[in-house]
């Protein structure tokens, strides 16, 4: 979900939903790794039964790192990928399940968004290329020292997209892998994998939302099986929760804001791009044996238990005397449903609800007053009720005009405290040799005299205080503008104003500098003054306020929006067709008479083709992932589809500070133009794109002990040719059809290694089959509960009721043991302890640091070491929106 | 009014004649278009369809497609603010001569931005060496209609008139709250917050002193920016500074003393814009004039070039 804040705001208000993760590293032992037996219990005191992987999530940071060097080429790139999921498994260690998604071609309502970031991600690109070559140049010539400019290309991020050669690379090298660790690491024994990679369409969490939806709803599907879900993106717990399976858990890495970050130049820590100087490289560690690790920790993983997140949720929404009996599953749907409108992938947020302002919450203020009115719920198994949505809508729609004048209110508070921080610390910043009094610099042969220090003490307080306060003016006016007298003559519109004009514009950049604030974006909305309705239709749609029918338009797109959101986290993508067509949201006061602004979608509708959907993405300048008759028409002025194709598009900034926060105004696609533009070019493809551009299907993966396996051999001697039905007993109650595959893997058939870094597999144990999800009616309804037979995990908050006295006092949970063995020393221990430490400074709590790993440490000495002030910037952002650095937002 | 509206007035006739052109040439409007911008478009495409003979009506080709293209190419540029490459630019341009827009939106690019913020990190030292300059004036594009030889409706002036008398009083009263006119007050903070308080807004439009045609040749200075300020297409004042919110704060100033005078007029003049004659909305004062004007750095008029606007 497009909410880097949703996370952050859920982690802080229900902080007991995390749980860090414990990970056992491997040993080295006479310089051989001894790798992980992940078939032993997990140590985080917890048995998963299957791992999902979101893998989009897992190849960006692998393909282009931000906190370390990139990986040299693509070979490099896979394996960072393998160990990453070696990672992963080792972490969670399925055992039933490794389900691995990449993203597919996304439903068309998912086509805004991925063409803003990769217009936006082309353009970037382009420009850090341009200025590394510039700051090179100019660090050379200063006679700077920098490595050697690597010889390679440029790796555009936008590759990541179905459809293009590495997609179709990084499938056959996932192919490799699963067969290498089913064949040789114990830990994968007996694990199903499910590989569906980028042909097969769908975004890569809505296809695992999709397995575990229809798992749920055939017969042996076992209720109690625990989910491991892995990705940053804040829906997917909304996915999560929208699945009422009770045991789900989701991993994603801990998010660390402002990490420091090499520079793209010379590769070394503490500075940025435009401030390296080239110099020489410092030694890591006395021998420079840390020279290849990052001064950072690695980063760690948590988890995020959902089943936590529902008690909280539980004693949140729950209400008495309704008038009609509470049920808790629909309450959450509805508060699923009502994240959506502060933000999700497919729709503009509201303008009115931001999270930061704590929108969730007023919106469940808002719920629970108004579900005693409306007699029901929002929400029925992702099917919207509009007339009673509409009612929590009037009731935003009331409060927008504070909400909009509050937000005016703390941004300007906001600002002078920021203003206010900046001018201490610039204060603290006067270099310290500067002083006064009878010290104070004087001109040679000045006749002032300073006066000898009277009251030496008092004299020292003032010197003191006047690092504490803000300098006056300065008492050395700049030099003057070079605004020469001739121009001010000549040029008598700008100072007409006669001779005086010169003084002005002095007077006039003094204040400009004095303010030392850079001009704010004008801003032409002004919510929070009266009028703000018609100024923001004016200013966004380019429509008068008058014009009520194209308000009404823009009301019911995104009412189908909502509707179809909801239907795509509940039952799947209803319409692959459907898309919001407007850059803006309107505002929630807006949605009046909504009732019967929806019945249903489109049916039928198909997904695009993957080289189809490259057109529809990519800018013209990554026109080199398509045939090159293709490329032609982004950039032709014949082309009859080049208004898709700009090279340059407005940005609104929209109150944000910065151009990638802002809204992209990119034109939208036109089907059916752009089909009709393809058909003329289908004949060029060759045959290789003409396999790339088709869909795929989702491959199943056992080893050769697993009960399956030998279920599949039959049917590849059989050379059965339709689907078969996947006995439910022999995998755990997993139920699909298989198909056979043309390239199968097969025991005892070696498996060719796709990089020239890793050896073929000789004996391979791994056999793979086409599989498919199980099929029902098309207006099959996936019912929105938790299922008959399901346990409910163990309470881990505090009960209501608890009283100390009766029971002991509460003790927290902190992993997902309740019983945990509380880890303790005994005597010899801390005789040991005692010994080593020194007991002269003693205490309980003796400034021994905690014990952590080698590599952390050392980045405290870097901080404090301080040569670099940049570290020291990052850590002293204090509160407000400085700290609060946006996440990257994965593709 | 009347003159404004003659570029509509013959695509409503025309298609009148012939109605079922009329509903094929409607089943093109995008979901999303507004009034205002599809009655653009429709003319658009209406006036160049003869530039495509194979364009039979009521059958979809791929020259119908071209044509549909390349009028998207235009509105996106148009209300959008997108850019596309020369060529593009080039044909739509040719393509758009004549089309009236009233009131284009005004649109950043995110090239605009990007060297914006470059230019804020890097000022002091070379400042331009290094920075693909904004361009001169979000109206100025290749292929926006910009226009050289039209002018403003002349009902403009009476249209205008009395948001600016509204203007004085507001800007006359803050002025006396501020302790009277002077150098030492923040001008465009007053002006902005005073256009603001009568329910409009104050755009700006920069562009480097170098970028400016017709500048007196004994003119020394190279660098700066300067600034011009509009309300609701009118033009207030113009200002040079050495950054951008320098030259604000003189047009802003510029502008404050023509509300020094008795009373404001919004009136059409004759001035400069890049290198040729137009006819502009202005406000000014009572004061006869000594000067001529500077010359104008964005022209939000855009006229229907065949009949001639008022040139």
């Amino acid at each position: 979900m497009g909410v880097p804040a949703f996370f952050r705001w859920l982690s802080r208000k229900y902080a007991s939903i995390i749980v860090h993760c414990l990970e056992e590293k491997s040993k080295e032992c006479n310089g051989v790794r001894i790798p992980v037996d992940t078939s032993k219990p997990n140590p985080n005191e917890v048995e998963f039964d299957n791992l999902y992987l979101d893998m989009n999530g897992i190849i960006h940071p692998c393909t282009h790192p931000e906190d370390k060097a990139a990986p040299k080429n693509e070979d490099e790139m896979m394996v960072a990928i393998f160990e990453y999921i070696d990672r992963l498994f080792n972490i969670v260690r399925p055992r039933r399940v490794l389900y691995m998604a990449i993203d597919g071609v996304a439903p068309r309502a998912k086509m805004n968004q991925q063409r803003s970031r990769r217009f936006r991600a082309s353009k970037e690109g382009a420009e850090l290329t341009e200025e590394k070559a510039k700051m090179r140049e100019e660090v050379i010539q200063r006679g700077g020292y920098l490595p050697p400019d690597e010889i390679k290309e440029r790796f555009d991020s936008n590759c990541i997209t179905p459809g293009t050669e590495f997609m179709d690379n990084l499938a056959q090298c996932l192919r490799y892998y699963v067969s290498e660790r089913l064949s040789n690491d114990p830990g994968w024994t007996n694990i199903t994998v499910i590989l569906s990679d980028a042909s097969v369409p769908g975004e890569g969490e809505h296809k695992i939302m999709d397995y575990i939806r229809r798992q749920r709803a055939q017969p042996h599907h076992d209720p109690n099986t625990h989910h491991c879900l892995c990705g940053a993106d804040a829906d997917l717990i909304m996915l999560g929760l929208a699945t009422h399976e009770p045991n789900f858990t989701i991993i994603r890495e801990e998010f660390k804001p402002n990490k420091p970050r090499p520079c793209a130049l010379c590769g070394q820590m503490g500075h940025e791009i435009k401030d390296c100087q080239g110099a020489p490289r410092e030694k890591q560690g006395e021998h420079d044996q840390f020279a290849d690790t990052m001064p950072v920790s690695e980063q760690e993983f948590i988890f995020i238990r959902l089943c936590v997140l529902r008690e909280y949720l539980e004693k949140e929404l729950t209400m008495a005397s309704l008038p009609f009996p509470f049920d808790f599953e629909r309450s959450v749907d509805d508060w699923v449903f009502m994240c959506f409108f502060v933000g999700n992938d497919f729709l503009p947020h509201l303008p009115s609800l931001e999270i930061r302002e704590g929108a969730i919450d007023r919106l469940v203020g808002i719920y629970k007053d108004v579900v005693h009115k409306t007699g029901g719920y929002l929400t029925h198994d992702g099917f919207v009720n509009l007339e009673r949505v509409e009612l929590i809508m009037q009731a935003v729609g009331v409060a927008e005009d504070n909400i909009f004048k509050k937000r005016k209110d703390d941004d300007e508070g906001f600002k002078r405290r920021m203003k206010e921080k900046k001018k201490r610390m610039k204060a603290e910043r006067a270099p310290a040799y500067l002083t006064t009094g009878q010290f104070a610099p004087q001109a040679l042969g000045g006749r002032n005299r300073p006066d000898a220090v009277h009251n030496a003490r008092h004299q020292a307080f003032d010197m003191r205080m006047q690092h504490n306060q803000v300098p006056g003016p300065d008492p050395n006016p700049p030099p003057p503008p070079p605004l020469s007298q001739s121009l001010t003559r000549h040029v008598l519109w700008v100072c007409s104003g006669g001779p005086s004009g010169a003084q002005d514009a002095r007077g006039v950049k003094r204040k400009a500098e004095d303010s030392d604030s850079e001009p704010e974006p004008e801003d032409n909305v002004r919510l929070w003054e009266d009028g703000w309705k018609q100024r923001y239709y004016k200013t966004k749609f380019d429509v008068d306020a008058s014009d009520e029918d194209f308000k009404k338009k823009v009301v019911r797109s995104y009412v189908e929006g909502l509707c179809w959101v909801l239907r795509y986290y509940y039952q799947g993508c209803a319409s692959w067709k459907w898309y919001f067509p407007f850059h803006y949201a309107p505002f929630a006061s807006d949605f009046k008479d909504i009732k019967g602004m929806f019945s249903d979608f489109e049916k039928e509708t198909k997904p695009f083709k993957p080289l189809e959907q490259l057109m529809g993405v990519f800018p013209a300048a990554s026109g080199n992932f398509l045939p090159e008759t293709w490329r032609e028409l982004m950039s032709s002025p014949e082309s009859s589809i080049i208004d898709f194709y700009p090279d340059d598009f407005a940005i609104d900034l929209n109150g944000k500070k910065y151009a990638w926060q802002g809204v992209a105004l990119l034109p939208f696609v036109d089907e059916r133009r752009l089909r009709a533009a393809l058909a003329d070019v289908y004949p060029d493809l060759s045959q290789e794109e003409v396999r790339r551009n088709s869909l795929g299907s989702d491959m199943l993966f056992v080893r050769k002990s697993h009960p399956l396996c030998d279920f599949i051999k039959e049917l590849y001697l059989a050379e059965s040719q339709e689907a078969t039905e996947m006995p439910a007993e022999l995998c755990h109650g997993i139920q699909g059809t298989l198909t056979l595959d043309g390239d199968p893997i097969l025991p005892d058939k070696p498996v060719q290694s796709p990089i020239p870094l890793l050896r073929d597999i000789m004996t391979n144990s791994a056999i793979g089959a086409k599989f498919l999800d199980p099929q029902f009616a098309e207006d099959f309804v996936f019912k929105a509960t938790v299922l008959p037979k399901a346990k409910m995990p163990a309470k881990v908050l505090k009960p209501g009721d608890w009283e100390a006295g009766n029971r002991g006092p509460w003790r927290p949970q902190l992993g997902f043991n309740s019983n945990r063995q509380q880890a303790h020393l005994n005597q010899s221990g801390f005789r040991a302890l005692g010994h080593s430490m020194g007991r002269s400074q003693g205490g309980q709590y003796s400034n021994a640091p905690p014990p952590r790993n080698y590599q952390d440490s050392y980045r405290q000495q870097a901080y404090r070491g301080g040569s670099q002030p940049n570290y020291l910037c990052c850590w002293g952002g204090g509160g407000g929106e400085e700290e609060e650095e946006e996440e990257e937002e994965r593709l | 009014m009347a003159e404004e509206r003659r570029g509509e007035d013959i695509v409503s006739e025309y298609l009148g004649q012939n109605p079922h052109l009329a509903q094929w040439v409607e089943s093109f409007r995008g979901y999303c278009e507004t009034n205002k911008q599809w009655s653009a478009r429709r003319e658009f495409i209406l006036r160049n369809m003869e530039a495509f003979p194979t364009i039979d009506p009521g059958v979809h080709s791929s020259s119908l497609d071209r044509l549909l293209s390349l009028s998207m190419v235009w509105a996106n540029n148009v209300f959008l603010g997108c850019r596309y490459p020369q060529a593009v630019m080039v044909k739509i341009k040719d393509m758009g001569e004549g089309i009236v827009v009233e009131d284009v939106p005004v649109r950043t690019t995110r090239d605009e931005i990007v060297a914006k913020g470059k230019r804020n990190a890097s000022s002091g030292n070379d400042g331009d060496s290094c920075v693909k300059k904004a361009k001169a004036g979000p109206n100025e594009g290749d292929g926006r209609p910009a226009c050289q030889k039209q002018g403003p409706s002349p009902q403009a002036p009476a249209k205008h008139q009395p948001f600016f008398n509204r203007l004085y009083k507001a800007v006359a009263w803050k002025l006396v709250s501020a302790g009277g006119f002077g150098p030492n007050l923040d001008h465009h903070e007053i002006l902005q917050s005073c256009v603001e308080s009568c329910k409009q807004s104050l755009n700006c439009v920069f562009v480097p002193l170098k970028d400016i045609p017709d500048l007196p040749a004994s003119r020394v200075q190279k660098e700066g920016q300067v600034c011009e300020l509009r309300c609701s297409t009118v033009y207030m004042g113009t200002g040079y500074g050495r950054d951008e919110s320098a030259a604000r704060a003189m047009a802003s100033k510029e502008a404050l003393k023509t509300f020094q005078g008795h009373k404001v007029t919004v009136k059409i003049c004759r001035r400069r814009y890049r290198g040729t004659d137009v006819e502009d909305v202005m406000l000014l004062d009572d004061q006869p004039r000594s000067q001529g004007f500077p010359p104008a750095l964005s022209y939000p008029f855009l006229a229907d070039s065949g009949e001639g606007g008022a040139s």
